[in-house]
Order: structure tokens, then C-alpha cells, then sequence
């Protein structure tokens, strides 16, 4: 290999060969799909929920890694003031230009190829005009704005994250509004075509200014507030090694879905000003703000299950954690309270943000005249409890989304974790055209309706076995005593019931029997996931 | 310290043997560590010495053989044994997000034997400050950040592996001797792996000397030098020229 440029591609292409490969096969399932069993002139239906599986999600999915492949997302630190250019790499005798220049062509590259195969493959023909040039140009100017904005060092932490958002946001708000006035190809690619070369120049300002060293540091009114809080906690010793690993946690991982949460929720609520005459609007409004914390839960997720996120082994326990004197089960019990005060936090954001847009902005009668109307449908108990009933479910889900994952990242197996996700997404893909054959087939409805009950059944038995093995294991393995076991399974059934009864309660009708109801309070209740993780970490913990 | 009485084993390693793959890092490894010794690891980077620490602190499950530090498997009980345990880790890896005064206040919760004015006073002594951000810390600075939190809850057995790496040589002959030699004058028993044989020959009673995985040589230091002249000697003789590790700068 005589070429940097050879080099650097090398790079990309060894680090992410699996990935990259997984994106290959994709794309030749897709054409395969596409000239094979479709037939090359048979249009595609873009609006149907089978493409949505088949085509949007996959493609979105490649195109979110491709972002975090050739911008260096998966070893930099997002909230760090130092740029994400891997600082090992400046020291290579090339000029900024061949830094700068070679990642953003390879993924300029990938991102046309991305859309041109998505093109040629996935959907077209289709009945509507899709455009040839400027997607992929929307799509490499992403790229590359993303690069320039996440390799420029800042003056704070954190800054990082809202400036490449923001910036993000701009250009596809500009793209929306052209797309809005219906201005053409060209037009589009006058827009777009210079995105590229300006995100270079300040791509190469940034890499420059990271490789003099060169870190402006805005922490000085931040850092003496911060010194002076030291100073005053410095005498509050923590009151157990559990409230202190708790508060490591919560440091370490607790605060990304609150700030998340409070960057996405002001855009969102702003929305409610613009839809004062609309109330179907509002309500989807409304319904978008309340499914953004379990939705960024399960985006931060695995950040929380990665024990080691900037270390060399992203996957193994540090040292400095796996020696601390507590158990496994109390290292995972730190982690569950973490994930609870995220959760509440996130939540009382929300629950301060909405009522406050919906005053200001003028649609609280809206949401009072829907409230009545509920009222008067289902009497005033129901509508008492559903609306709080409806909050916790949320909550709980938020949750369960930050916790739920931790037995597969805590393994510290690569092959487990990478596993999961490549099952994951199969399971996405897979669901949309099971739906939608569901929709379509009144004979396999009633099927499915029919066995149900048994379905549920298999279900539970299912989670039962599992939770029953990790509970054997759990005990065998003494990473829990017999006390602990006993009241984690008696919580467990306390919340079985309590479900249960609201179900009962709230569902009394003869339709739906008293066992089904039974059947879906022991599946919505967490159980075997949560439990295995102690025993993950255990196996990661001492190898 | 050579007079001090050996009463029972701290550590207790039997016929360990541990694979990587295809690698064998460890071949039938029998180790015994007496209370109040200080014990040096010698060896060539990729020795074993790194994964024999890592079993005794539980990080590592023995594969064959067996592994007992205060008579208790660290994998079974790590509560029980890492409790009496002060680590600093070769790798170095603090939170960089942390405040040296929080290291320390969250260091503090886990240890009840937690001396908060020894732990002040090898504050002073690092001249480290209690307002500075780990990540800002030198990698001197950050090694002795790591020792302080290793030594102010006063543990029975003080595990270094390769302290010297982040040291510079006044650091490394002022304090880092002058701790194992305090610790070791207290009783309590010090490991510590490196492969600075000048730096072991300084402060070690006891030298176990590994290679590709097997102890090729362990005898207490004054019988060494009776029977070579210098550790060097001794491990040119044990494991040959080509593996000498060479004095650090």
C-alpha cells in the first residue's frame, strides 16, 4: 500500500468490513427481489407499509451508519470538546487537505451509491417522479456537514451535539421548503451543489486547528461555578458504596436522555403554534412529545449497556469498575436507579413543557373539549385513571427501553451484541410485510384471533422458563441470595396483580376473557431480561 | 522487612493454566505470597504477568488450577476480597470525567478503613488538585491519582501492576519506593509486577520471575544475588538475553 489515500480507505474497509458487507448483501437481496421476483417494470408502491420495511427503514438504517462510519461516530466522543478526528491519524506525514479530502470522497461515494442502487433497485418505477441527482446530493452534503461539524473542537462539552443537530436541521429545512415551492432537478442541485465544497473548507479549518492542538476552552465561568460546587460538597461523603456507584452512573450515563429530551422538545411543542386550527394536528403534536423519551431511551440505550463506551475495549468492564468491592447484582441495581432518576427526569420536562406550550400557544380548550368528550364516553372514574394510567405506561416504557437491553451490551461479547442488532433489524424488516398480510387476510385475522389466547400462553411460557433458568443460574452462581430472589419474584407478582386488576377494571367486558387479561399482565411486566443482567456482567466481569 | 515473620498465605495460586484461543498465557502457575512481603513480578511485556493479576483479583476465571486470595476464590466472593485490596491498574483508566476530590469521595464509600487525612496528606504529597478534572491530569499526575485511591483505605495486599509505567524516575525512587517500603513496614503485603529490574531489585523481598506463561524462577531476592551477582544476571540466566528488559529512562 504506497497510497494514504489506499491507506485511508483501507481503514474504513477493515474496520467496518462486516457492516459494510451486511449493507452489500442488503442491496443485493433488494435487486434480487426487485428484477427477479418483481419483475424489472413493475411499479413500486411507496406509500405501502411492505416498502416501509423492505426499503425505508433498511435504507435509513444504512444511511444513519454510513454517517457515523465515515465521520469516525463509532470511536469519537460526541460530547468531548476535542474534535472526533482520531488524533492518532495526525500525526501521519499527509497534509489537512488528504485528512480532510479522502474520508469525505469515500463517503461522498457511498452516499451517492447508497442512493443510486436505492434508486435503481428499491423504488423505481413507481408512479412518481423520483428524482436521479439530488437525493444523493442532499445525502452527501449531510455526510459531509456532518464531518466538518463533529471534527471542529469547542469550547464546551456538549456542544458538539447541538450544533451538528442545529446545523442539520438548517439544511433540511431549506430542502423542505424548496421541495414545499416545488423548485425542480436543477434548482435543487443549485442548492445543494456547493454544500459539499464549503463543508470541506470548514472540515479542513477544523482538522487543522484539532492538529495544532488548538481547543478553545469557554470553561471559565462554567469550571469556578463547578470548582466552588466542589468545594461545598467536598465534606458530603456518600452514605453506602450503593449510593455512590448510583451517583457514578448518574454521571456517567444519566443525564444524555434528559438533554436529549430538552433539545427535541422545544421544536416539537413549537409545532402547536402552527396548528391552532388544526386539532387533529395538535393531538399528533401532543402524541409526538410523549413518545420522544421512550423513543430517545431506546436511542441512548446503548450507551448505558456498553460498559466501557471510550475505552479500548468498548465491550469489557474497566478495571476501575470490575474492582470495585460490590457484586455484580449491586452494579446492575446502580444502573436500574440510574436509568429511574433518567427516566423522571426526562419525564418532568415533558410534563412541565406541554402544558406550558399548550397555554402560550393557545390549544389548551382543544385538549379540555377532547377530555370532555372522553368523559362523557366512558364516565368519570375511566376517564380518571386512563389519562394517569396512560402517563405511567409511558413512563414505565421509558424506562424499560433504557434497561431492557442491558443483558445483551453487559455480556461484552461483540459477536452477542452485534448479533442482537443484526436479529433486530431482521425482525423490523420482516414485521412490516407480516402486517401487512395480517391487514390483508380477513381468514388468517380470525386465525390469529382464535389462537390468541394460545399464543399468549406459549408466550408466557416462554418468559416463565426463561425467568425460571436465570433464577437457577442466579442462585447457583450466588449473585443473588435466596432473600433478594424471593422478594424480586414477590415485587414481580405484587405488579402482575396490580395490573391485572386495573385490566379487569378497566376492560369488563365479556369479549375478553379473565385468562387473556392474566396473560398480558405477566408479558407486560418486566422480568427474565432485567434479571439476566447480573448474570451478564458477571460472565463479563470475570472472564 | 527481609525479618519480617511470614504467618499464612495472602495469596494462593495453584497449578493456574490459562488460554487464550490458541495462546497459553499461563502453564501451571503456583504462586504463594506471605503476609507483609514485598513481591516482585518480573518479566518481558507479554510475559503473563498482567493475566496472573488479573486472576488474583477475580477479573479472570481460572480456567484449570485454582485461585485463592485471604482463603477466598475472587470470583465466588469479589466483595470479600477486593474490599481488602488497593489496585492500580496498568492501564490507568479513572473516569476522566471525575474531580480528583470526587475520586476520592467516591473511592471513600466503598472502603470502611478509609483514612481521610492519610488520604489528604498523599493529596499534598502528589501535589495534585482537588479541582482537576482527571482528563486534564498529566499521565504522571493520573498514576499518582491512582495510587493515592489504591492506598488511603490502607489495604492488606496492594496490587501495582507496572506502577512505573506513568512515573518519572524522581516519582518512581521517591514515592512509589518510599510507599512500598511504608506499606510493607506496616505488615501488610505489596505485589507488584514490572519489568524494571533495577526498580525490583530496590524494594522487593521476594522475586518471582516469569516467561511465555511459566514461573521460571521464584526465591526470595537475597538468595538471588547469593547465587548471581544481580537480578539481571539472574535473568539472563532464567530466561535469556534476548528478554531482558531494559532500565526505562
Amino acid at each position: 500500500m504506497r497510497s494514504p489515500a489506499l491507506a485511508i480507505g483501507w481503514e474504513f474497509r477493515r474496520r467496518h468490513r462486516w457492516g459494510l458487507i451486511a449493507v452489500a448483501g442488503y442491496l443485493f437481496v433488494v435487486a434480487t427481489i426487485r428484477f427477479l421476483i418483481l419483475g424489472p417494470g413493475e411499479p413500486v408502491l411507496v406509500d405501502s407499509v411492505r416498502f416501509a420495511a423492505v426499503v425505508s427503514v433498511p435504507l435509513t438504517t444504512t444511511f444513519v451508519y454510513l454517517l457515523a462510519v465515515f465521520s469516525f461516530g463509532f470511536t469519537g466522543d460526541l460530547a468531548a470538546r476535542h474534535s472526533m478526528y482520531p488524533a492518532r491519524m495526525f500525526t501521519l506525514p499527509v497534509t489537512n487537505a488528504a485528512l480532510v479530502g479522502w474520508p469525505m470522497l469515500y463517503g461522498t461515494a457511498a452516499m451517492a451509491i447508497l442512493w443510486l442502487a436505492a434508486r435503481l433497485f428499491a423504488v423505481w418505477p413507481s408512479g412518481i417522479a423520483i428524482p436521479l441527482i439530488w437525493p444523493a446530493l442532499l445525502a452527501a452534503a449531510l455526510l459531509a456537514w456532518t464531518q466538518a461539524l463533529t471534527w471542529m473542537p469547542y469550547g464546551l462539552p456538549g456542544i458538539r451535539l447541538i450544533v451538528a443537530v442545529l446545523g442539520l436541521a438548517a439544511l433540511d429545512t431549506v430542502v423542505l421548503l424548496a421541495i414545499h415551492f416545488k423548485a425542480g432537478e436543477p434548482r435543487m442541485v443549485a442548492i445543494l451543489a456547493p454544500q459539499v465544497p464549503l463543508a470541506y473548507l470548514v472540515a479542513r479549518f477544523a482538522v487543522a486547528r484539532a492538529r495544532r492542538g488548538e481547543v478553545p476552552d469557554w470553561r471559565g465561568v462554567f469550571g469556578r461555578l463547578a470548582s466552588n460546587a466542589v468545594r461545598t460538597r467536598r465534606r458530603d461523603h456518600f452514605p453506602s458504596p450503593a449510593r455512590a456507584q448510583a451517583w457514578f452512573e448518574w454521571r456517567r450515563h444519566g443525564r444524555s436522555l434528559p438533554a436529549l429530551v430538552a433539545l427535541l422538545l422545544p421544536f416539537e411543542l413549537a409545532l402547536l403554534w402552527l396548528a391552532k386550527d388544526a386539532p387533529a394536528f395538535v393531538f399528533e403534536i401532543l402524541f409526538l412529545a410523549l413518545i420522544t423519551p421512550p423513543f430517545m431511551a431506546a436511542c441512548t440505550a446503548w450507551t448505558v449497556s456498553q460498559p466501557n463506551p471510550q475505552g479500548r475495549d468498548s465491550y469489557g468492564v474497566p478495571p476501575f469498575i470490575a474492582t470495585r468491592p460490590l457484586t455484580s447484582a449491586e452494579l446492575i441495581a446502580a444502573k436500574l436507579k440510574m436509568a429511574m432518576w433518567s427516566t423522571l427526569a426526562a419525564w418532568l420536562l415533558v410534563l412541565v413543557a406541554m402544558p406550558l406550550a399548550l397555554e402560550w400557544s393557545g390549544t389548551w380548550p382543544l385538549v379540555t373539549e377532547r377530555v370532555r368528550r372522553l368523559h362523557d364516553a366512558i364516565g368519570t372514574p375511566r376517564a380518571a385513571t386512563v389519562v394517569p394510567l396512560i402517563l405511567a405506561g409511558f413512563i414505565v416504557a421509558t424506562w424499560k427501553q433504557l434497561v431492557q437491553s442491558l443483558h445483551i451490551g453487559l455480556t461484552g461479547r461483540e459477536w452477542i451484541v452485534k448479533g442482537s442488532v443484526l436479529l433486530t433489524l431482521t425482525f423490523l424488516i420482516v414485521l412490516g410485510p407480516i402486517v401487512e398480510w395480517i391487514i390483508d387476510s380477513p381468514s388468517v385475522q380470525r386465525a390469529l384471533w382464535n389462537a390468541g389466547p394460545l399464543i399468549l400462553a406459549g408466550l408466557v411460557g416462554l418468559k416463565m422458563s426463561a425467568a425460571a433458568w436465570i433464577a437457577t443460574r442466579l442462585d447457583r452462581s450466588r449473585l443473588l441470595g435466596d432473600r433478594a430472589l424471593v422478594l424480586g419474584a414477590a415485587c414481580w407478582v405484587v405488579a402482575v396483580l396490580a395490573l391485572y386488576g386495573v385490566l379487569v377494571w378497566f376492560f369488563s367486558t365479556p369479549f375478553v376473557a379473565r385468562y387473556v387479561l392474566a396473560l398480558i399482565a405477566i408479558l407486560a411486566v418486566p422480568l427474565a431480561r432485567i434479571s439476566a443482567a447480573p448474570l451478564a456482567l458477571a460472565w463479563n466481569r470475570h472472564r | 522487612m527481609g525479618g519480617l515473620r511470614v504467618s499464612e498465605s495472602v495469596v494462593h495460586v495453584s497449578e493456574l493454566t490459562r488460554r487464550f484461543g490458541a495462546t497459553t498465557a499461563l502453564v501451571s502457575v503456583s504462586v504463594s505470597l506471605p503476609r507483609g512481603a514485598v513481591y516482585g513480578l518480573v518479566g518481558a511485556n507479554g510475559a503473563g504477568k498482567t493475566t496472573l493479576i488479573r486472576h488474583i483479583l477475580g477479573l479472570l476465571r481460572a480456567q484449570s488450577g485454582s485461585v485463592r486470595v485471604f482463603g477466598v476464590d475472587p470470583v465466588a466472593d469479589p466483595v470479600a476480597v477486593l474490599s481488602r485490596i488497593g489496585y492500580l491498574s496498568e492501564e490507568n483508566d479513572l473516569p476522566g470525567w471525575m474531580r480528583v476530590d470526587e475520586l476520592m469521595r467516591y473511592t471513600r464509600a466503598f472502603y470502611p478503613a478509609w483514612d481521610d487525612a492519610y488520604a489528604e496528606e498523599l493529596r499534598r504529597r502528589f501535589a495534585l488538585d482537588g479541582a482537576a478534572k482527571i482528563t486534564n491530569l498529566s499521565k504522571g499526575q493520573r498514576a499518582r491519582a491512582g495510587l493515592l485511591i489504591a492506598l488511603a483505605h490502607r489495604p492488606e495486599l496492594l496490587v501495582l501492576d507496572e506502577p512505573s509505567s506513568g512515573l518519572d524516575p524522581i516519582v518512581r525512587r521517591d514515592i512509589l519506593g518510599a510507599v512500598i517500603r511504608t506499606i510493607a513496614g506496616e505488615g501488610r503485603t505489596v505485589l507488584f509486577s514490572s519489568h524494571l529490574l533495577e526498580e525490583v531489585e530496590q524494594v522487593a523481598d521476594h522475586v518471582t520471575m516469569i516467561s511465555c506463561g511459566r514461573i521460571v524462577l521464584s526465591a526470595p531476592l537475597d538468595a538471588i544475588k547469593a547465587s548471581h551477582r544481580s537480578l539481571n544476571e539472574a535473568f539472563i540466566a532464567h530466561v535469556g538475553s534476548a528478554a531482558t528488559p531494559t532500565a526505562e529512562l
